[in-house]
């Protein structure tokens, strides 16, 4: 089997006041998957995403890139942003420039690009998170979730093969959570792996495919989603509860093996809930919806 | 400065290159300075507020309300260049002719050339001015500078704004003593807040390969000579009937 694309190995961190974040944490992200990183508010989630682009040294243990040793000078340092590209989760600590456009300019011309090039990129990226019409506009002047999605195409203009995204769906109306979603999946289709940490556990099961549940500066378990979130004892120990629709479809019978296994949308239990209940399936109305979200304070 | 802010990004002659507005202003400006104010002033004055508010469809009120604060310290100026004091026998205090005519064209020539600036600041964003600031070789530094406290205000006042509405709500101004109180727990935590922020932006710029230069593309503007040939024709006229008027009244 081939290295994994990014891997921490026992890593550990303590902050400069003697605070300890992560102590003795493996991950591994492979090529092409869609993680999340799960856990409390305050468990040391955002301290690990900032280990994965080389912004914190590890006080111990190591990360690796396709299985060497992540090194941190200069020049690996930019090499490495280059590769994995971060998103903070407050988009003004992210957004610097007067524009949108000229904001999302700065990362590939950061890249030695030339400027017809990174004009090239800015474009694109705006039309992948379908912002394009905001490209004139003044950053201030933006709501969160346009801010937001301006933050994520200054990163995506960079083309990294990992976007790493901190809490992306915190502080989003419903629609900006299903507008969101959709544009990172279809960037998850052209083979960018997406990392993302939250909180939400709904989140989680309707859109990963693969979970590390995060807990105290650690991962207690980091499998296929469905395994890790069926995991109650774990969930428990995170201070998490199973998602409702995993309850729900378990309750009514699904999910308890193989050859059945839950339903991960919404409208899908909706169908088996329908179905045990004996009524037609058109009888009720069913919604799109891809998930909820929750505003959590910043960790 | 919201308004102002606002009505530069959205006014009709936001589109139009900074140097068809920088070039008139300006000279209009300098001709303010230069020629007898009386006559000069009025025009300057007349022809940048109906530029403004005709022309790039600002609203007057506006306007006005960007000329109103430099407007008020040249009021509270005014009687000090009227009245002359004279020590000669006791303190004595006389208007004299001499005095309310310096006043007079002061305050004309003042507002005159405060209404090319605030046609400048009202029809052209900041980021307009960035590329020519470059281009005339104003440091790298001095330009990010004034990029990033650009942006970074409206961050830091939109903090303030929520952070004083947070503290009302818990009746944190219903007395003069706790106005104070507050007031000052206000600005530890922004001062507070902005280091912090200042921190976070430089990871959120490290993770897209900042290296010490904030470099992005610049806005295209394609320059129109015949707006920029009317707008010097506008100086023209206004310096050729200044010249006319002042003969014509001496």
């Amino acid at each position: 089997m081939t290295a994994p694309l990014l891997a921490a190995r026992g890593l550990e961190y303590v902050y400069p006041g003697g605070v300890v974040a992560l102590r003795g944490l493996d991950l591994s992200i492979e090529r092409g998957q869609k993680l999340a990183i799960l856990g409390p508010n305050g468990s040391g989630k955002t301290t690990l995403l900032l280990h994965l682009n080389g912004t914190c040294k590890p006080t111990g243990g190591e990360v690796r890139l396709d299985g060497q040793p992540a090194r941190y000078d200069h020049r690996a340092l930019n090499q490495w942003r280059r590769r994995v590209g971060l998103v903070l989760q407050e988009p003004d600590d992210q957004l610097f420039a007067a524009t949108v456009g000229q904001d999302v300019s700065f990362g590939p011309l950061n890249l030695g690009l030339s400027e017809p090039e990174t004009g090239e990129r800015v474009r694109e990226a705006l039309e992948a998170l379908r912002i394009a019409h905001l490209a004139e506009r003044a950053t201030h002047a933006l709501s969160f979730g346009q801010k937001k999605r301006v933050a994520i195409a200054g990163v995506l203009a960079m083309r990294p093969e990992i976007l790493v995204l901190d809490e992306p769906t915190a502080g989003l109306d419903p629609h900006g959570v299903t507008h969101l979603l959709g544009a990172l999946q279809q960037l998850h289709e052209a083979g960018t792996t997406l990392v993302f940490s939250t909180h939400d556990v709904e989140l989680a099961y309707a859109w990963a495919d693969r979970v590390a549940l995060f807990h105290e500066g650690t991962v207690l378990c980091q499998g296929g989603t469905a395994a890790v979130l069926g995991d109650r004892e774990a969930l428990h120990r995170a201070r998490l509860r199973p998602p409702l629709l995993l309850e729900v479809a378990e309750a009514l019978g699904a999910g308890r093996d193989q050859s059945c296994p839950a339903p991960r949308s919404r409208e899908a239990v909706l169908t088996l809930l329908q179905e045990r209940l004996g009524e037609p399936a058109s009888a009720v109305s069913v919604e799109p919806a891809v998930a909820h979200s929750r505003r959590g304070p910043s960790e | 400065m919201r308004a102002i802010d606002h009505h530069a990004w959205t006014n009709r002659w936001r589109d139009w290159h900074p140097a068809e507005k920088l070039l008139p202003a300006g000279s209009l400006l300098i001709l303010t300075l230069m020629l007898p104010p009386l006559t000069t002033a009025p025009l300057v004055l007349t022809g940048m507020m109906v530029a403004t508010v005709r022309g790039a469809g600002v609203p007057l009120q506006t306007l006005l309300r960007v000329l109103a604060a430099p407007a008020t310290f040249l009021l509270a100026g005014i009687p000090f260049l009227a009245v002359s004091v004279d020590f000669a026998e006791g303190v004595n205090l006389h208007l004299s002719a001499e005095g309310l005519r310096l006043a007079l064209t002061t305050t004309l020539r003042a507002l005159a050339a405060m209404s090319c600036l605030a046609f400048l600041i009202l029809t052209t964003p900041l980021t307009d001015w960035i590329a020519p600031l470059r281009r005339i070789g104003v440091p790298a530094g001095v330009v990010e500078l004034i990029l990033l406290i650009y942006r970074l205000i409206f961050v830091f006042f939109e903090r303030a704004l929520t952070g004083h509405q947070a503290q009302t709500a818990r009746l944190g101004y219903s007395r003069v003593d706790r106005s104070v109180r507050s007031l000052g727990l206000l600005a530890g935590n922004l001062f507070q807040r902005a280091l912090a922020q200042a921190r976070r932006l430089e990871i959120g710029l490290m993770a897209r390969g900042y290296t010490g230069e904030l470099r992005v593309l610049a806005p295209k503007h394609v320059l129109s000579r015949t707006r920029l040939a009317a707008g010097l024709g506008l100086v023209g006229l206004v310096g050729a009937t200044s010249g006319l008027l002042a003969r014509g009244l001496s």
